[in-house]
């Protein structure tokens, strides 16, 4: 067969595939398996946490430090297509504002988190102001691209929330860097993983595998061995592998020919996949008791606030230093997309188990990394408010 | 001492106005205080003289016949439970007995059960022979009936009070939290012996625990 001939018999194989079926469909798409999964731990904890926790403590590291691999090379991919041509986050020009706006939402989050406990003399927990850097970047998405469609605010968001989690696994660095676990050797095998795979890109290998399981397991097992998160093992491969342009506004979506190159194949194959290991970490973190509530929880929740208000504050200033929106993103708009980044969820929980033990000062935190999931509705009633995206009665005029 | 030892930031002034002064009858009589520190506590208590913590979140220390196990419930991590399962293995002393901050069982109303440490926990106390637990953390007194084989009591009251603070179910053997209270402790090779004693002097319980025949 010939190459052509192959492309062409897999592209049919891809459309042959069977649809999941419509709720399935919804729930996939728009990744509600991880609200789900962590709805169900919660109430599991609260009921009988006795066996939630024993569930919980056994599936901790192949969930949080495996199946969380594809979720974050699924998501390192996704924001590098955006990066490309016809991306939402191409143009370079439009990345100050959200730079600055991730640096101001961060500041008010630690300064909200770090003020509380003080007040409260809890120092023990000062040290997790990292973890208020998180930001939900998939549920976020969904949420500003639910009110406002194809709209700068949908790219104003992806790039804040993006810098913003970079900022938290930055000021987490240290934690691993310094924690004394580290095995050492694991340079060899990060360069060994980075370098087969550009050795990988050079010759044109167009299949995902030998990228995920050779130079991707290297990759995990360098960051396990020095103390980091090895659940991060693919977001310096994907880099490597071939890339697609893609159109404005369909990221995270899987309606594309999957076969015809490496990364687009890669998400057609792991999209579901990846849901699973959302539905898992949601379930295996999020149960919490409502008795762990203390003076964390609230931090996390004050933390939520102070990042909305950071992320507004950082925008003035940008804008009285001569700083530029993007047209049609006014101060309406950006209410709303600040309040949708204050959800830390997945971010959070990840940021939180990476620092914490399991214990009561993670419980505290994961509780309050739930409760931040109350923006949604917040973002909604703002939009509805202030009369933006699908409530502007300019966009739909009301019917006669 | 169970932690939440000290709830202002922690500095020479502070360790002198709530600790030393308040406390100064028993220390110029000598009585060693060994802490755990709790959430309210600043990490670096650890290395303040007066608690004898010699630096460390976690350590054992022997008293007579007994092992104490003094653990870091706030940071409950791989490495620390691994040390206590070495430790508890080794350990060859007739009592064995852990104390931390935050209770695996209380019937406290603000806290009240750490489930997520007991499953971490319980398994290594049951497997390791610990026969007595002590907690702070609710701000009551409480002592629960054996849960597989180990006595565990809440001593929380001895700073702050939570009055209406327990709510008693069937695990509970007594409890109080209408004043502040203190734990008395006597032990030897077969027995130990214990008061919790009211702020105005009453005892409001008591009782002997007999070591276990197969410990």
């Amino acid at each position: 067969m010939t190459t052509h001939a192959i492309r062409l018999a897999r592209s049919a194989a891809a459309t042959r595939r069977p649809a999941a079926p419509g709720l399935l469909h919804f729930v996939s798409r728009h990744y509600l398996l991880l609200p789900i999964g962590a709805a169900a731990a919660f109430l599991w904890a609260n009921t009988a946490p006795e066996s939630y926790f024993t569930f919980a403590r056994l599936l901790a590291f192949p969930v949080n430090a495996i199946a969380m691999v594809f979720f974050f090379g699924l998501l390192a991919q996704e924001l590098l297509e955006e990066m490309m041509p016809g991306g939402a986050l191409h143009h370079r020009r439009r990345w100050p504002v959200p730079l600055v706006a991730a640096a101001g939402g961060t500041l008010g989050a630690a300064a909200a988190y770090t003020a509380w406990l003080k007040s409260a003399t809890v120092p023990m927990m000062l040290g997790g102001w990292p973890i208020m850097a998180g930001i939900d970047l998939v549920f976020a998405y969904f949420i500003v691209r639910a009110i406002f469609h194809r709209h700068p605010a949908v790219s104003f968001l992806l790039l804040l929330a993006v810098a913003s989690n970079a900022i938290g696994f930055i000021a987490l660095a240290p934690t691993f860097l310094f924690d004394g676990s580290r095995a050492g050797g694991s340079g060899v095998l990060m360069t060994a993983a980075v370098g087969l795979a550009a050795w990988l890109r050079r010759k044109h290998v167009r299949t995902f595998w030998p990228y995920v399981l050779v130079c991707g397991a290297l990759s995990w097992l360098a960051l396990y061995l020095e103390g980091f998160p090895p659940a991060l093992a693919l977001v310096p491969i994907v880099a490597f592998m071939p890339h697609t342009r893609r159109r404005l506004g369909e990221l995270f979506e899987d309606e594309v020919d999957a076969t015809a190159d490496t990364p687009r194949h890669y998400e057609h194959v792991w999209h579901y996949h990846v849901q699973i290991a959302l539905l898992l970490f949601g379930l295996v973190n999020a149960g919490v008791l409502v008795t762990g509530y203390d003076e964390g929880t609230t931090a996390t929740v004050l933390a939520a606030l102070g990042k909305t208000a950071g992320i507004l504050l950082a925008v003035a200033v940008a804008l009285v230093l001569g700083l530029r929106l993007p047209a049609h993103l006014g101060w309406r708009e950006l209410v709303v997309v600040a309040l949708a980044a204050s959800i830390g969820l997945t971010f959070s929980l990840y940021f939180a188990i990476a620092l914490f033990p399991a214990g009561p000062l993670l419980a505290q935190i994961k509780l309050g990394a739930l409760l931040t999931a109350a923006a949604l509705p917040l973002a909604f009633g703002a939009a509805w408010l202030l009369r933006v995206g699908r409530f502007d009665p300019r966009r739909h005029p009301p019917r006669r | 001492m169970l932690g939440d030892n000290l709830y202002r930031h922690a500095s020479p002034q502070v360790y002198d106005s709530a600790f030393e002064r308040p406390y100064a009858p028993l220390l110029t009589e000598h009585v060693k205080f060994v802490a755990v520190l709790g959430n309210h506590d600043s990490p670096e208590s650890v290395n303040y003289p007066g608690w004898n913590m010699n630096g460390q979140r976690y350590f054992s220390f022997t008293r007579g016949a007994v092992r104490f196990f003094a653990l870091d419930t706030n940071l409950l991590d791989a490495p620390q439970l691994q040390w206590l399962e070495q430790t508890l293995k080794t350990a060859r002393e007739p009592w064995k007995i852990a104390y931390f901050h935050h209770p695996i069982y209380s019937n406290g109303r603000r806290h009240g059960s750490d489930v997520e440490l007991r499953v971490r926990l319980e398994p290594l106390f049951v497997r390791h022979g610990i026969q007595v637990v002590f907690a702070g953390h609710d701000h009551m007194y409480e002592r629960l009936k054996p849960q597989k084989g180990i006595t565990y009591f809440v001593s929380g009251a001895g700073g702050q009070l939570r009055q209406d603070g327990v709510r008693p179910s069937e695990t509970t053997a007594t409890a109080f939290d209408q004043e502040q209270s203190f734990l008395l402790l006597e032990v030897d090779d077969l027995a130990m012996r214990f008061r919790a004693i009211s702020r105005r002097g009453a005892v409001i319980d008591s009782g002997t625990i007999l070591r276990q025949p197969s410990t």
